[in-house]
């Protein structure tokens, strides 16, 4: 069964002269990690926002570990996704055990129970020492972290990355991408963008380029890179099909 | 229950950590009232509090000249300055002194003028003893023409401040002319009757109705009517839990910017809870904030020589009242949140629209003293009902039975603001 699966996707927004989706088609199978890739304004965050259950598609179908992404089956699906934004989606004036206590306890968690897999993941994340700290005083590489440590409290089978690694130095983003790796070996299902191309040729297990709403290619990366000669890496790939023109 | 209580104790841990926050939310207020009550206290007073120097020339030196300066001083109100420096007050001095600002009002009573009521009080009885077939010749001045009583009024003098001494002047002259009519005729008639006795005052009542003012509730609430605690604490206190907009717009426009928000909405669970625990948790800010201030007005307000606040009889009324001010301020926050992009469109929206919804809504001026299409307007304004509660209960000595109207408008204006905001997030989505 595919963790995801997108079929005809289209979006245009209220007032936009273009489509942000135009007809976008891919699916990653369940228990690999999957890499959406695109320049700017290819339409990677509308896609997450689609997967989620934020923003309405006005054409098409989503699946998320075979349910269909509609209102019967959101809080279902609620569940089963962990959602990374790219902000770091955390309260700044409180501390990481008071981030997570409260997210916690949206998500039904509660008492020692919560304490014990909030104080388990800091020291996964090495955030154990400053979990009492403020996260405004934390590093860029540590706000990272717990910004992960938030959209895994509840264990879920599909996580969802946006560019997790943002803005971090090399040993934060290390950390991050050996736990990416150790928690996809544990079963769940992985769906990460970047711009960061090298990261993701090691990380992905499948990739799908994108470009002005559409998917261009899909497959494994060592694939992509071996079917074009010239390309060296999945970031020659990647220009050889959006071109080099800049994207604003 | 468990998102709604989490919601709560993380909006607690926000504001605890934000000092700054806190101070303007609790400290600024009290700060406020005081200062309000403090600059209107004046203006709040009645004229009987306040004392006004009279400027009085006395040219007649005869009853009409003492009646009035006995008159106006037996009031209270007015200091009567007949002489400078140890002179006399002369008519130009007193005429430059008003004009210039120096004194408010001067009263100058002509020469002549008690010999002017005399004569003219002798005429009617002459006339009268006349008609009744009696030979009485009182002396009667010949030609005389009519003369006044002279006001100067500062050029800066109120209306209705004019239109009081006009009228208590006016009551003066009446009072000293019939008092010299009522003694002629009395004089005349004990001529007559040589059998009554000598002491006999035949005494002639002319105001056989007066006037009482009572209370039209309980008599204790008449002497807080009017005064600028009583007026300025509930006010400005509604005015200070509205700009509960401001930290909520703030904290609904961050969430929204930093992904928290969007982290909250993916998480299984109604929303509508967290947003719930939200609300709950800025109205009872709210009401610690009303609470405060009403012990600002009750404690403090003494201390700086005002009059002390009196909070009326229904306890449960007022909490009720305070509970839907809060209710109604939280939803507006929670619009306005939901409606401006930034925290600083927000910011200037929210206070803009707080001052204007609290000028027309009476808290600065009561509205009965805006003209009548501002009136119209003003009663639209939810500062207005709540306003309008709290002085049902303060100063009519009202209990729910007078205020479930207001509290009505209230909770369904905040209803109606909390379906815009979800309507609009719901756009958002879109």
């Amino acid at each position: 069964m595919a963790s995801i699966a997108v079929k005809e996707l289209c979006k245009t927004y209220k007032g936009a002269a273009e489509a942000t989706l135009k007809g976008l088609t891919f699916a990653f199978p369940e228990g690999k990690i999957g890499g959406l890739l695109g320049p700017n304004g290819a339409g990677k965050t509308t896609t997450i926002s689609i997967l989620c259950g934020l923003v309405k598609a006005d054409s098409g179908n989503v699946m998320i570990h075979g349910l269909p992404q509609e209102a019967a089956h959101r809080e279902q699906i609620k569940k089963i996704i962990g959602i990374v934004p790219q902000q770091i989606a955390l309260y700044p004036q409180l501390s990481a055990v008071e981030n997570l206590t409260y997210f916690g306890n949206l998500y039904g968690f509660k008492g020692k129970v919560l304490y014990n897999r909030i104080m388990h993941y800091l020291e996964v994340f090495g955030l154990e020492k400053s979990a009492h700290k403020e996260i405004h005083k934390y590093s860029g590489g540590m706000k990272r972290r717990a910004n992960i440590i938030a959209a895994i409290l509840h264990e879920p089978d599909l996580l969802i990355l946006d560019e997790p690694t943002a803005g971090v130095d090399v040993q934060s983003r290390s950390m991050i991408l050996q736990f990416l790796r150790r928690y996809n070996e544990q079963g769940a299902s992985i769906l990460y963008t970047s711009h960061l191309l090298e990261e993701a040729q090691l990380l992905c297990d499948e990739v799908v380029i994108m470009d002005e709403g559409k998917m261009i290619l899909q497959g494994k990366p060592e694939l992509l890179i071996s079917a074009l000669p010239e390309c060296r890496n999945l970031e020659d790939v990647f220009l050889h099909y959006t071109g080099h023109a800049l994207r604003d | 229950m468990l998102r709604l209580l989490a919601t709560i104790r993380k909006e607690w841990q926000l504001l605890l950590r934000d000092k700054t926050g806190l101070t303007l939310l609790f400290v600024m207020p009290m700060v406020l009232i005081t200062v309000m009550a403090l600059i209107q206290d004046a203006p709040f007073k009645d004229y009987q509090d306040v004392k006004f120097d009279i400027l009085t020339v006395d040219n007649d030196h005869g009853r009409l000249g003492r009646y009035i300066r006995e008159g106006l001083a037996s009031g209270g109100q007015f200091n009567i300055i007949d002489t400078l420096d140890g002179r006399p007050v002369t008519e130009q001095q007193a005429r430059e002194l008003v004009n210039n600002g120096r004194y408010k009002i001067s009263i100058i009573v002509p020469a002549g003028a008690t010999a002017a009521i005399v004569s003219n009080a002798n005429r009617i009885v002459n006339d009268i003893t006349q008609r009744m077939g009696m030979s009485v010749s009182l002396p009667v001045k010949k030609g005389a023409d009519s003369m006044n009583v002279v006001i100067y009024f500062d050029p800066a003098a109120k209306k209705a401040f004019k239109g009081a001494i006009h009228q208590a002047l006016d009551n003066f002259l009446t009072q000293v002319e019939t008092d010299m009519l009522l003694d002629r005729i009395k004089q005349q008639l004990r001529n007559k009757e040589v059998q009554a006795t000598p002491n006999d005052t035949l005494p002639i009542r002319l105001q056989a109705v007066g006037l009482k003012e009572h209370a039209t509730g309980n008599s204790r609430q008449l002497d807080v009517v009017s005064n600028s605690v009583q007026h300025n604490v509930p006010a400005w206190s509604i005015f200070a839990m509205f700009f509960i907009v401001i930290p909520i717009a703030g904290n609904m426009i961050r969430e929204r910017e930093d992904g928290s928000l969007l982290r909250m909405k993916l998480i299984p669970g109604s929303y509508l809870l967290i947003l719930a625990g939200k609300m709950l948790f800025f109205v009872g800010i709210c009401l610690l904030q009303f609470y405060l201030m009403m012990l600002v007005g009750i404690y403090a307000m003494p201390l700086l020589d005002l009059p002390k606040l009196a909070m009326g009889h229904d306890q449960g009324a007022t909490l009720l009242v305070a509970g839907a001010i809060g209710l109604a301020a939280t939803a507006y926050g929670i619009l306005i949140g939901t409606l401006f992009k930034t925290p600083n469109q927000a910011l200037n929206f929210g206070a803009i629209s707080i001052v204007i919804l609290s000028a027309i809504g009476g808290i600065w001026i009561p509205l009965e003293v805006m003209p009548v299409n501002m009136q119209v307007i003003g009663r639209l304004s939810p500062l207005s009902w709540g306003l309008d509660a709290i002085n049902d209960i303060y100063l009519r000595n009202g209990d729910i039975s007078y205020v479930w109207k207001n509290v009505l408008r209230l909770v369904l204006t905040g209803g109606v603001m909390l379906a815009v905001a979800g309507y609009v997030e719901k756009r958002r989505m879109n």
